[in-house]
């Protein structure tokens, strides 16, 4: 069980997220504050494992909240945010990742995998739970269905994978195939060495990148070799290049 | 002596300093108007005398010459009034001189004896100290003159800069409403028929969407990739919107990320082409975006399908396409006065709007 907490000084955000987090079964609610003040006191006497913190809060801010704490009480955190400019000092504050308001469904899921494979390995630290199997072999291939044909399509023909709602849309060449799958599950089964996730919505083939442009936000835009454009958030930027620079 | 915003505001006076180094060459002409006569008798002294009684009035009288152009005094009174001024300062100095060469030569008792005094001596040579003085003024007044006239020439093309700013300003906040209240009105539906996840969807697309045009807000001109960036934001929500019946596809040629363009200059040409293309149409329709360098101009072409002649929306529709194109081209003209183009129409059966403008890669400073 993860022990969570919710802080936002606003009441229909907070119950956003509780609602959200329902879903999930091996999480427990321990705590929810609406104000930075109870929070740090809260968060002192019951120290959860994860906490969702509101960053703009009057008086005390989220991240007062977490620099007050000590490192070693200090819950990993998931910051939710209207309008960010604060990166740089969130991530030294144990933050896992941070969602914006209005707040996607799949963002969300996915900042709480993140937090949930950093709880693992600290629990792997304490030997606990055996070493989760890693898949011995990538995707090499996708199946279409068409009608009541099947294709299948080779992953090396695929230059990158869009998202369409929950499904995700394969782009080979001039062409587009759908996946019943999300994004989140085909990044984890394909090769990290060829495809790297780059943004909520996409997927790319990293020898099919042949132009990358900083934004003034920190985000970026790539070019491909067939001209696409693709959104690169900066959740993602670090990962994107160091598998560009290993590739390289 | 800085000058201060508040008191700059009617009169922009030059630093202290700077009439005075102007009128340095004057002092300069006094001792060259003197060598002829240097080691004549007391004649070294009196131009000794001279110069430094020069030195010492300018200071005052510049003082004196601000102060009456501060309080925005006629130029003619001002005139009168720096002309007794320094013909009272040079009959001073003359005094003075006078007085001196009577110690010299040891007779300064007799001098101020009664009926000794020679008055005629008193004024002959008064002219030279005092005609320095009023070239000086007259500098000054140049000095002075030339500062305000530059402080009018930097306040006007502030003034017109500001101008450029508010009028972009305006024309971009134009194009926003409609496509919000569009947007939430889907938003609206979605949730009357509970389909929850989907308008979650929908307010997160439209968040970054507007996160977006916020970055953006710094200045008129972003990056192509900025203005990708927020196309695709908004394209986003477009998609969640209109599902499979949005073909897209985008072509960007090689090395024009980093071009300088104006903020939202694609967006409604996008918008443009998907409220009056792509939505009407019950069959999906393409949409093309190609991007490309032409030498020194940067080619954009949007195209799209159109919707069938039954489903052609209605006349007013049309008068709002005009002036989203209109908005574009303006604000085009106003940036790159006869370097872009933008031409709009149908042709084999699409629309195809053509923009062109130049091609930088660094911003220009502006004019």
């Amino acid at each position: 069980m993860i022990r969570v907490c919710v802080v936002d000084d606003e009441p229909l955000a907070r119950r956003g997220v509780l609602s959200l987090l329902a879903a999930f079964d091996d999480l427990q609610v321990v705590g929810e504050y609406e104000d930075g003040t109870t929070a740090l006191a809260g968060l002192q006497a019951q120290p959860p494992d994860l906490v969702f913190m509101d960053v703009q809060m009057p008086g005390m801010t989220g991240l007062d909240v977490l620099a007050a704490l000590s490192p070693q009480q200090r819950p990993l955190a998931i910051l939710l945010t209207a309008h960010d400019s604060f990166a740089v000092r969130a991530f030294a504050l144990n933050a896992v990742d941070y969602l914006l308001k209005p707040v996607d469904d799949a963002r969300f899921a996915e900042a709480l995998a993140r937090a949930r494979q950093l709880l693992r390995l600290r629990d792997l630290d304490t030997a606990r739970t055996p070493p989760t199997a890693t898949p011995a072999r990538h995707l090499e291939k996708f199946s279409v269905r068409i009608g009541h044909r099947t294709l299948f399509i080779r992953a090396a023909s695929v230059a990158w994978i869009g998202a369409d709602g929950d499904y995700a849309v394969l782009h080979v060449g001039e062409r587009t195939y759908i996946v019943r799958e999300s994004l989140h599950q085909l990044a984890a089964q394909l090769d990290p060495a060829r495809f790297v996730r780059v943004h909520r919505s996409s997927i790319v083939r990293l020898d099919q990148v042949a132009e990358l442009q900083p934004l003034t936000n920190r985000d970026a835009v790539l070019r491909l070799h067939d001209g696409t454009p693709v959104r690169v958030s900066r959740t993602y930027i670090d990962a994107l290049l160091s598998a560009l620079h290993a590739g390289g | 002596m800085p000058m201060t915003p508040a008191r700059a505001g009617r009169h922009a006076l030059p630093p202290f300093w700077l009439p005075v180094l102007a009128g340095l060459p004057l002092g300069v002409c006094l001792l060259v108007m003197a060598m002829p006569i240097l080691g004549h008798g007391n004649a070294t002294l009196a131009r000794t005398l001279y110069l430094s009684a020069f030195v010492l009035w300018v200071l005052p009288l510049t003082a004196l010459q601000r102060w009456l152009w501060r309080r925005g005094m006629a130029v003619w009174r001002i005139a009168l009034v720096l002309l007794l001024t320094t013909y009272a300062m040079a009959l001073a100095t003359r005094l003075l001189s006078v007085a001196l060469q009577a110690a010299a030569s040891g007779s300064l008792a007799r001098l101020f004896a009664p009926g000794t005094l020679d008055v005629g001596l008193l004024f002959r040579g008064l002219e030279g100290a005092w005609l320095v003085l009023v070239a000086y003024c007259a500098v000054h007044a140049v000095v002075t003159y030339y500062a305000e006239l530059r402080h009018e020439q930097a306040r006007h093309l502030e003034a017109r800069a500001l101008a450029r700013d508010a009028e972009l300003r305006a024309l971009r906040y134009q194009l926003q409403p409609h496509f919000l209240f569009n947007t939430l009105n889907a938003v609206s539906a979605l949730v009357a028929e509970e389909r929850g996840p989907e308008a979650r969807q929908m307010l997160a697309r439209l968040g970054d969407f507007l996160r977006a045009v916020l970055d953006a807000r710094a200045g008129h001109e972003v990056t192509l990739a900025e203005e990708i960036a927020m196309t695709e934001a908004y394209l986003e929500v477009e998609k969640a919107r209109l599902g499979r019946r949005l073909l897209l596809s985008w072509h960007v040629g090689d090395g024009v990320l980093g071009a300088h363009v104006p903020g939202l200059l694609l967006q409604p040409l996008v918008e443009n082409a998907i409220r009056h293309g792509i939505a009407p149409r019950s069959a999906p329709g393409r949409l093309d975006i190609r991007i490309a360098r032409d030498g020194t101009q940067l080619d954009i072409r949007i195209d799209n399908d159109l919707p069938a002649p039954g489903e052609a929306p209605p006349q007013s529709e049309d008068a709002r396409t005009a002036v989203g194109l209109d908005n574009v081209r303006g604000r085009l003209a106003r940036l790159y006065p006869d370097r872009a183009g933008l031409q709009a129409g149908i042709d084999a059966g699409r629309y195809r709007v053509r923009l062109t403008l130049p091609l930088r890669t660094a911003p220009e400073p502006a004019t």
